[in-house]
């Protein structure tokens, strides 16, 4: 090569040696590379803090735009086999009659207060008039709220065409969805039931087993029920086992009809623990109703104000008359309101309705809710909806895999998929990563104060953590981590104590300012703080970081809300020498992290009685993940 | 986290606390745990126990074998003939003895481990004693595939016993066991060589000091001689006690041909459920050579420090073989804590720790979407397992980074080392 270049013409050469001199640097390339590395260090740190607060930014205006129409896209179906609204339906107003029939028998029961037996043996006794086989189940619940105790009822229609092996459940709940089963009664969906039981069984085409369920109360008599067919057992729960058992299921439809006539059909879909089913039930559901039965379909309750300008309500009221016209606003303030209720549904990890227990069991539910109204519509066009729904899921060959398990739905024909949502989140769990290291990094030199840092930074020699090393007491900080993880351990247990639920009122002030003063006893324990409130800020950060970026998968709208409440929060903590400022501080930081227990005493029991029952996992993840991220927030400001 | 506990500032002076004690109560907390009702939940966790290593699979064997069947005449049993004779006369075999059992071993292991620190360091006993037992009874890569009965975990107890006696110098123990462990994980068998380094030179450490392997090459010859007669006799007496060769492929064939791709932690089997058959055979051999081409390299740069060559290559069959549990990687990792020497050398602890984190719980819950909840699919595990190996591998290349870094010296201001 040598002796070629040399051949060459000499500007040739001069230019090749130049190049030569760019990459290699000279005399000696690894100074050159020294250098290099160096100036990309230390222009990467400096520009580190901009960076971040861009990915903060970003991130947390993403999260707003969530709801924009500009973003996301139409729902579509994915499976072939499902042919939505393709079929005859055959439900007539015989049927509806029957229905009628059946509502009257139940308000008589309504009105001479029936116990679950009574109502529960009237049932089976009419499925059996049907010529179906039918069955009671007898529960109870023990939760540290007190005993819950119930009768299901249910039928079962054997295939006439397949071999059992796959079933599909109709299902109602005594208790409405309404108000979250604050009492409402479901007659109207019941009757269905009744009545669909009846006109189904006329028909030769179903491929699958058909299960019909009454469940009593809300949610508790459908987990009875669900946790005995699939023979899972929970150590507060007794019932008597389902006697007559089908195949797998793969679908269920929930019926609730609570008022006397409807305007539309609500979708509920969220389920026990952020799960969601697949998003290709909703959409064949949504496709009948409107091509179908004629009705029109919205996300949960939300009736779209759009359809009626005269109501405007909700965020747009506060608006000027200009901006309240823009199409784009309505649609972003109605698209906000349904993210904001799924948001409040997934991150709680609590169902929407009765639909959200068959999750569990990998059986994707929804539940249809016939949102009361003075009409139009009613038993006629439910009935040939749920018809047709049914017919739906009967041509299904594998179970729903192929459309969306991940999804935000902003409207009831458009969504968000998991890409164009799931990022928001991570970018501010990358923020709090990059704090995170940063500040292990600035843990670990000899000059702790500011100035001293900055000085180096400007300094020509960049930042390199072998300067001037220096211990970092990571031992401590893993043990003042383990502390408070063991803490939110004691809260956790403390929370599904008889004792502590009876007297909420008065122990959870309590056990707020016993929280509140733990870090300052950590604090004097250890005594020497060094840099050790550095590294347990590091550390925090870190973890939380994880935590958010890993629950995003899993939970979005639990990871969203720690991005929130955590984000900034733990990225700004840092001890103070002031009294005033530490004590603003404390204040602060409490509330943050346990101002549930002043505020919240209904989420509290809500939330410890969905444990108990339910297997909910939100209370325990607030008190062993989320309380000893703030209480080590907290011993960060301390220290 | 093995990595952040054991950098911690130095302890005041000699505790009183016998070893002793201290090993029986964590022995003892962790048969506490055998007695809640994890050991159930874990028992066919894919990541906990692979099909070689699977406690269900050996019993479904030994109940074969009990009933006159070969159980290698199937595709379900891939353990050891010597496991299962063990099992099927002397050892028990109800999970609730096996449990205490396998604790025992981790005991028995975490005791080894120790030995060969005081060893290293020439003492007979030291404040670190009680930390080092601790980082590995408490690893959770450790103690969870022992709650699920991985027979892993009783390689790992054997790993540590026969390094124990080979940092004593003890060449014909030594041998034996690493012929027992090899017979039961083909894989270790690239730990022969710094094994039988490690047999001709002495365990002290040597990092910081690098020199030419002072003896001759040649003493190997008969070390290695008697391993082969070891082997060999292992490999005859499993022969006898099966009935025949038909053992062979199902257990150390398994370990080259991959028959199972039943998921795990490891890099195999998501690339040989891709990947078209007819390229199967050359993958085959590129991910077997794969392991075996680290050896010679690590050999030679640790020359003068055995165990530490011993110690990367373990970390590299942990991430690399064929079907890894999570108690590969973590031997590895607890035997960070008998290497105090590199601590100050580490180039990115925090970032290891942080990645092994996010393995520890993407792995799980990745496996949970897929298998349990049905809304993942394969690819979502498959990239945990991906981050894992991430994990592994920064575990790795910080160790061996560390480990040449000392021998340079501490820091000095204004200068910089540059690898050429």
């Amino acid at each position: 090569m040598e002796a070629e270049e040399a051949n060459q013409g000499p500007r040739w050469k001069q230019s090749i040696s130049r190049l030569r001199q760019k990459f290699k640097g000279g005399a000696n390339a690894n100074v050159a590379r020294l250098r290099r590395r160096k100036a990309m260090i230390s222009s990467l740190t400096r520009r580190l803090p901009f960076f971040k607060f861009a990915l903060f930014v970003v991130g947390y205006i993403w999260m707003l735009a969530i709801p924009s129409p500009r973003l996301g896209r139409g729902t579509y179906i994915d499976e072939n086999a499902l042919q939505p609204s393709q079929v005859n339906t055959y439900w007539n107003w015989g049927d509806v009659h029957a229905a009628d029939r059946y509502l009257e028998q139940l308000e008589a029961l309504r009105d001479v207060n029936s116990t679950s037996e009574q109502r529960a043996h009237f049932l089976e006794t009419e499925f059996k008039k049907l010529g179906l086989p039918a069955s009671t189940q007898n529960y109870n619940f023990s939760s540290s709220a007190g005993l819950i105790t119930g009768t299901n009822a249910y039928a079962l229609l054997g295939s006439p065409r397949g071999a059992g092996t796959e079933a599909m459940v109709i299902s109602a709940s005594w208790l409405s969805r309404t108000g979250e089963g604050d009492g409402t009664l479901n007659l109207r969906g019941i009757s269905t039931v009744l009545a669909l039981a009846g006109f189904l069984k006329r028909y030769s085409l179903w491929a699958k087993d058909i299960v019909f369920v009454i469940s009593d109360g809300y949610l508790d008599g459908m987990h009875a029920w669900l946790s005995e067919y699939h023979g899972s057992t929970h150590k507060n729960l007794q019932s008597d086992p389902v006697e007559l058992t089908s195949g797998v299921i793969w679908t269920a439809l929930n019926i609730d009809y609570p008022g006397h006539s409807f305007s539309h059909l609500g979708v509920f879909f969220e389920g026990l623990n952020g799960r969601l089913p697949n998003q290709d039930l909703l959409n064949s559901f949504q496709r009948i109703s409107r091509n179908t039965g004629h009705v029109p379909v919205t996300v949960y309750d939300h009736i779209d104000p759009r359809e009626a300008p005269q109501k405007v309500e909700g965020l747009v009221s506060n608006l000027p008359k200009i901006l309240q016209d823009n199409p784009e606003i309505q649609a972003f303030s109605y698209q906000a309101k349904n993210v904001a209720r799924h948001i409040g549904y997934q991150a709680r990890g609590r169902a929407s309705g009765v639909h959200g227990l068959f999750h569990e069991y990998r059986i994707d539910a929804i539940t249809i809710f016939a949102i009361p109204a003075t009409g139009p519509h009613g038993f006629h066009a439910i009935g040939r909806i749920v018809e047709s729904t049914l017919r739906t899921m009967n041509n299904l060959l594998e179970r729903l895999h192929a459309s969306f398990f991940f999804f935000i739905l902003t409207d009831h024909d458009r969504f968000m998929k998991i890409g164009n949502y799931l990022p928001s989140a991570v970018l501010i769990s990358i923020a709090m990563m990059i704090q995170g290291l940063q500040t292990w990094v600035r843990a670990g030199w000899k000059g702790e104060d500011e100035t001293k840092l900055n000085e180096k930074q400007d300094g020509s020699s960049g930042v390199t953590p072998t300067q001037q090393p220096k211990r970092r007491p990571v031992g401590r900080a893993l043990a003042i981590m383990t502390v408070a993880h063991l803490v939110g351990l004691v809260v956790f247990t403390a929370l599904t104590q008889r004792l502590f639920i009876e007297n909420i009122q008065l122990l959870a002030p309590i056990m707020f300012i016993l929280l509140a003063t733990i870090p300052f006893i950590m604090a004097n324990t250890i005594g020497d703080t060094g840099p050790l409130s550095l590294v347990l800020k590091s550390f925090n950060l870190c973890l939380a970081s994880t935590v958010i970026s890993i629950i995003t998968v899993l939970n979005f709208s639990l990871a969203s809300s720690l991005a929130v409440f955590l984000g900034i929060p733990l990225s700004i903590t840092s001890s103070s020498s002031s009294i005033l400022t530490r004590v603003i501080k404390t204040a602060l930081y409490s509330m943050l992290g346990f101002g549930w227990l002043l505020l919240g005493h209904r989420e509290i029991l809500s939330a410890v009685h969905d444990w108990e029952v339910l297997q909910v996992w939100f209370a325990p993840f607030v008190c062993l993940v989320y309380v000893p991220l703030a209480l080590q927030a907290l011993t960060v400001c301390v220290l | 986290m093995t990595l952040m506990s054991s950098s911690k500032t130095p302890s005041p002076p000699a505790s009183t606390l016998n070893f002793s004690v201290v090993l029986s109560a964590l022995v003892a907390a962790r048969v506490a745990l055998t007695l809640t009702g994890l050991p159930d939940v874990l028992r066919d966790d894919h990541q906990l126990a692979s099909p070689l290593t699977s406690f269900s699979q050996l019993q479904e064997g030994i109940y074969l074998f009990n009933h006159g069947v070969d159980p290698y005449s199937g595709g379900t049993f891939r353990h050891s003939p010597l496991f299962l004779t063990l099992f099927a006369t002397i050892l028990p075999n109800s999970p609730r003895i096996c449990s205490l059992l396998w604790t025992l071993c981790d005991g028995l292991g975490a005791w080894a481990l120790v030995q060969i620190w005081r060893a290293r360091q020439n003492v007979t006993s030291s404040e670190r004693d009680g930390l080092i037992a601790a980082v590995y009874l408490f690893n959770p890569y450790i103690f969870l595939p022992t709650l699920a009965l991985s027979t892993s975990s009783l390689e790992n107890t054997l790993m540590l016993i026969l390094l124990m006696f080979a940092a004593r110098g003890k060449a014909s123990p030594a041998l034996l066991g690493l012929a027992f462990l090899v017979h039961f994980s083909l894989s270790s068998i690239v730990l022969l060589s710094p094994i039988l380094l490690l047999l001709n030179t002495d365990q002290f450490s040597h990092l910081a000091s690098p020199r030419p392997l002072a003896t001759s090459i040649r003493k190997v010859v008969p070390l290695l001689g008697e391993f082969v007669v070891y082997f060999c006799l292992l490999a005859l007496s499993s022969t006898l006690v099966s009935g025949g060769f038909a053992w062979i492929p199902q257990t150390w064939g398994a370990t080259l041909m991959l028959p199972d791709l039943t998921p795990n932690p490891g890099l195999w089997w998501y690339f040989f459920t891709e990947i078209f058959d007819h390229f199967r055979p050359f993958f085959l051999m590129v991910f077997t050579v794969h392991l075996l081409i680290y050896i010679v390299p690590v050999c030679i740069k640790f020359q003068h420090d055995a165990l530490y060559a011993t110690f990367i290559l373990l970390g590299i069959v942990g991430a690399f073989k064929a079907y890894p549990t999570l108690s590969d990687p973590g031997l590895f990792l607890s035997m960070i804590s008998l290497f105090p020497e590199i601590y100050p050398y580490l180039r990115h602890p925090i970032v290891t720790s942080l990645l092994h984190l996010h393995a520890f719980l993407l792995l799980p819950l990745f496996h949970h979407l897929w298998l349990n909840q049905g809304t993942g699919n394969a690819n979502f595990f498959y990239a945990s397992t991906l981050v894992f190996a991430c994990a592994n591998g920064a575990a790795i290349i910080d160790c061996l980074w560390a480990g040449l870094r000392i021998a340079i010296g501490k820091p000095v201001e204004g200068y910089s080392i540059v690898q050429e």
